[in-house]
């Protein structure tokens, strides 16, 4: 039965793909799905959902497609360069498609196909894993997607954000740059992966671009990082980011909210966030974050804010 | 003559989760059958198959028309249904709206002596495959799921996107429409071994079309599958495996052409407690570990693929890295940990909250510190176990800021105890650290030591008392903190004998969080804290037959206590099915007793107003009063309720031959005295007007 069968070729001799050429080549791909690529997001972000291009265009009618590499900051999941998996600075590739497609989940493969992976070959499943994120007042359903029993993306159906019935729903797919890359290049550690090759055979791996990175911003993150200036710097951008809704400018107010997350993510990382304060400073972020949705939807949806949905969506 | 036909419906999904679409397919016999037979549709067998990615109906000896149908109503009679004037009335027409028929047709018909209006309904035999589409339709809207999600444009809600629909009644299709998708003929294989379409050229030929699409289409089929995989895999390798149900039902629905294959780990993880490597791979990877016949873990285990059989090389060594990866960082977490002592991991429990307005788990370890040496205390341990205690509870949970705990949730208690024993802790500590949690639910292990009952039960109480002091105890099907289970298990514990007064624990509970200041109504928390005791104590009794008025007689003498209330529930229970003729007799005279007992007359007897009859009452109850006080000294409550038994003979004479009411009214007095002691006597035993008389 299983002679039928045909086996992508296997290129045994050929190099596998650098970092930057999967990068490039999921570009391409998403870009030629119809998708604008976008370059990463000039704020502190924990992840490529949190770039505006992502939280705030997923509400509203209009059809949206973008895709970028989204750079990302978690202060706390710093080891000092010395933990293969963990960094405190990683990279996802972010795509965004509303309404979504029917055939998503074959153009999904198809990416993975276009990055080296012969999912023929493998064994590639979708994994329940629904996502929900309290402080965007956001929630999907979906799956991770495993290749041979590893999770290298995470695929999510939108349906709320910012407290909003996403209506079309969006479709988010957000890999993780390392770890596939990591598989593919067949590499134990991040740090050897080989993130380019030039023609004279000089590679420079991402050990070469990032492990000084590692270790200052762990030190930095954890040991130097002056929390008065944090807590200052919290405070101050929540009254900014209501000042800036107030003047109706939900995009600017949005930044705000980033920077609030990052000082909070810095504070909680120097370990001066009690546990029993985490709660109260989340839900104060969440508060900037449901407003800065409420003015798009106002000011550039050009819906005027729903109360009933709104209330709504505090109950769940 | 109507012909049948096979029906089938299949609706393409994308990946629906594992647990969800097992529901599914067990809802789903039921709602084809009330779909069709809400349509009157004549049919035979159903049969359900599921995968992931599709949900099938076929449904065997399906006519091609449904029976016309004559139905006849009896109405009002006609002398009300008509006004003087012949016109029809309120009632005729209120009747012939009821039954969609029009005034006009109503008939008129004599039955018995009386004329009455009669309407007819006729119902026409219908083409079912015009019915199909709307019947078809309402079963995918039938189907409830735990969560749902609409996609793209649709407004319809699904357990994930439907992408395709199969609908055959044998060659016609039907033409379902769902979510902006008609019906067609074309099924879709498995994702990558025969993606399809797939053309099927009668309904009944769908699972055949689908089987060399590389689909096993039923739940049955698959695990079938995934267990003869594994006893070869047993075989092969000489090792049996442990499939529990749940995990082996997820991984049955996350495939559809399961093909079992055998992993293998470098022999050096397995320094790495055993639990971790479990954890590591049964939760996160769904892989089965494999033992040898030690039942010692072996560095091989099963993985259920649904890739390509020939790509087995491939799919196993992907897999091989991964666990690589989760016991690398395992042993590099199990390591890390231990290079500093179990102790010095206390003080970062101020990072893990406990509950918001009871702090963090740092304060709630100081608490049960002293909840514990309450406890060691009252049960009397000596120095060496008391010392024990204050250390275990110390160290219990430690664990949870342990790199091990933080990534393998499932392993707490178990690594504070792999960690404690490396620092040099005694092993009953150790063991105690890994016991506290226990018994997680009803009927589990208690834990094993006198030193891990009391930590477990000061953990427990501790979480007990501070939750319902803010006001967060459990309500109706909301325990959220599982105090009810919390409760089950300390009970468990004192019923199991270990020594010590709940009251007196709950007092000390509430006297430190009072300390510590959080503020409550002392006395308000302090009994519904008792309330729910003696609830749960209620439910294990019922639960274990007890019959409920013995334990209302019981708790009617006002102790509060578990383990008392549990062991005279069970006493006064057996002494009842034992003798039920002396207990039936002895509470309906109790309960005599009790009515005419007048407590404003004190029970000061004068003996010499006393005849034959009352001297013998006098000198039983004088004699029991002091058999019950002895016996409860000692808690031999059974040698209590046998003194009373001794007085069922006196008092039943003394009611047959004595007048209580008599005239004179010392007479009168002292008698009724005399059946005040007779109450009393029973006070501190059971209140027997609270037991109803045993069946004969």
């Amino acid at each position: 039965m299983t002679q039928e069968i045909e086996m992508g070729a296997v290129q045994a001799d050929a190099q596998p793909p650098t970092f930057q050429d999967v990068i490039m080549n999921l570009q391409r791909y998403w870009a030629d799905a119809g998708c604008v690529i976008l370059q990463p997001y000039d704020n502190e972000v924990g992840a490529g959902t949190n770039a505006p291009a992502t939280t705030l265009r997923s509400l509203g009618p209009d059809t949206w497609r973008t895709a970028y590499v989204q750079g990302c900051r978690r202060p706390t999941d710093g080891r000092y360069g010395e933990n293969p998996n963990r960094t405190q600075f990683y990279y996802q590739f972010q795509v965004l498609m509303k309404p979504s497609p029917d055939n998503i989940q074959e153009l999904y493969l198809g990416s993975l196909r276009a990055i080296g992976i012969d999912v023929d070959a493998h064994d590639v499943r979708f994994v329940e894993d629904d996502w929900e994120s309290p402080t965007l007042g956001a929630w999907g359903l979906g799956w991770e997607v495993w290749i041979d029993g590893m999770e290298v993306t995470q695929f999510t159906y939108f349906q709320q954000v910012g407290g909003f019935e996403c209506d079309p729903v969006p479709v988010e797919i957000a890999y993780g740059l390392e770890r596939l890359t990591m598989y593919i290049q067949g590499v134990d550690s991040m740090f050897d992966i080989v993130w380019s090759r030039g023609k004279d055979g000089v590679v420079f791996t991402y050990g070469d671009v990032y492990l000084e990175n590692e270790r200052q911003y762990s030190k930095f993150n954890f040991e130097v990082a002056d929390t008065n200036f944090l807590f200052q710097e919290f405070n101050d951008r929540e009254a900014e980011c209501m000042r800036t809704l107030e003047a109706g400018l939900p995009l600017p107010a949005y930044d705000s909210v980033l920077k609030c997350c990052h000082a909070f993510n810095l504070l909680d990382a120097r370990g001066v966030i009690s546990a029993t304060e985490r709660m109260a400073y989340i839900l104060r972020v969440r508060t900037l974050a449901k407003a800065c949705c409420a003015s798009y939807m106002e000011h550039v949806v050009g819906l005027a804010p729903a109360t009933d949905e709104g209330k709504e969506a505090d109950n769940d | 003559m109507t012909n049948v036909h096979t029906l089938t419906f299949e609706i393409g999904t994308e990946e629906i989760p594992a647990f969800d679409l097992h529901k599914a397919t067990l809802a789903l016999p039921q709602i084809t059958e009330q779909a069709l037979d809400g349509a009157r549709i004549p049919h035979g067998d159903i049969r359900v198959l599921t995968t992931p990615r599709r949900l099938i109906v076929m449904v065997d000896g399906v006519a091609d028309t449904t029976e016309a149908l004559d139905e006849v109503f009896r109405g009002p009679s006609v002398a009300i249904a008509f006004d003087a004037d012949g016109n029809p009335t309120k009632a005729a027409s209120g009747f012939a709206r009821g039954k969609g028929v029009a005034v006009e047709d109503l008939e008129r018909r004599v039955e018995g002596d009386v004329e009455y209006v009669f309407a007819t309904r006729s119902l026409p035999a219908s083409d079912v495959a015009e019915l199909l589409p709307e019947v078809l339709g309402s079963i995918i809207s039938a189907i409830s799921w735990p969560k749902s999600c609409r996609w793209g444009r649709t407004h319809e809600y699904f357990s994930r996107p439907v992408r395709w629909l199969v609908a055959l009644l044998d060659e016609q299709v039907i033409p379902v429409e769902f979510a902006g998708l008609v019906a067609s003929n074309e099924t879709r294989g498995h994702r990558f071994l025969a993606p399809g379409p797939h053309k099927v050229p009668t309904a009944a030929d769908l699972p055949v079309v689908l089987e060399s699409a590389y689909v096993l289409t039923s739940e049955q089929a698959r695990e079938q599958a995934i267990r003869a995989g594994v006893a070869e895999a047993e075989q092969t390798w000489n090792a049996h495996a442990e499939l529990p149900e749940k995990t082996l039902l997820e991984v049955t629905n996350l495939c559809e052409y399961p093909t079992v294959l055998v992993g293998t780990f470098d022999e050096e993880f397995l320094l790495v407690p055993e639990e971790i490597i479990v954890d590591a791979m049964l939760m996160h990877q769904r892989y089965f570990p494999l033992y040898d016949d030690n039942h010692k873990l072996t560095n091989h285990f099963i993985l259920v693929s649904n890739g390509n059989p020939a790509c087995a090389e491939t799919i196993i060594d992907g897999n091989e890295r991964v666990v690589r990866a989760r016991l690398s960082d395992a042993k590099f977490f199990y390591e890390e940990d231990l290079k500093h002592a179990l102790d010095t991991y206390v003080d970062r429990l101020d990072e893990v909250v406990f509950q918001e307005s009871l702090g963090t788990m740092r304060k709630k370890t100081e608490r049960v510190v002293r909840l514990a040496e309450h406890l060691a205390k009252d049960a009397g341990l000596d120095e060496v176990e008391s010392a024990d205690v204050a250390r275990a509870a110390y160290l219990a949970k430690a664990d949870l800021v342990t790199n091990a705990v933080v990534e393998f949730t499932s392993v707490q208690g178990i690594m504070g105890s792999y960690y404690a024993t490396a620092a040099g802790e005694t092993d009953q500590v150790a063991q105690a650290i890994a016991d506290h949690y226990r018994p997680r639910f009803a009927g589990d292990d208690l834990p094993e030591s006198i030193v891990g009952r009391i930590v477990a039960t000061a953990d427990k109480l501790d979480t007990i008392c501070g939750l319902f002091a803010v006001g967060q105890g459990p309500t109706g099907s909301s325990d959220p903190f599982a105090l009810r289970r919390s409760a089950i298990g300390i009970i468990a514990m004192l019923e199991a004998g270990l020594n010590v007064s709940l009251v007196d624990a709950v007092n000390a509970s509430l006297d430190t969080y009072q300390a510590s200041g959080v503020e409550f109504d002392r006395q308000a928390i302090y009994d519904q804290i008792i309330e729910f005791f003696v609830t749960r104590t209620k439910v294990i009794l019922r639960d274990s037959g007890v019959s409920p008025d013995s334990v209302e007689a019981v708790l009617a003498t006002g102790i509060v206590e578990p383990a008392v209330i549990i062991a005279r529930a069970r006493a006064l229970e057996a002494a009842r099915a034992q003798s039920a003729e002396v207990f039936d007799d002895l509470a309906t005279a109790y309960a005599r007793a009790h009515n005419l007992a007048d407590t404003a007359l004190g029970d000061t007897v004068d003996e010499s107003l006393m005849d034959v009859d009352e001297l013998a009452l006098d000198k039983a109850t004088n004699e029991a009063a002091v058999a019950v006080e002895r016996a409860l000294a000692v808690d031999d409550y059974d040698a209590a309720l046998q003194a009373l038994a001794a007085l069922r003979t006196p008092i039943d004479t003394f009611f047959e031959d004595v007048l209580i009411m008599d005239k004179d009214e010392a007479l009168r007095n002292n008698r009724l005295r005399l059946l005040n002691r007779f109450v009393a006597v029973f006070a501190n035993v059971a209140d027997f007007a609270k037991m109803t008389k045993t069946a004969k």
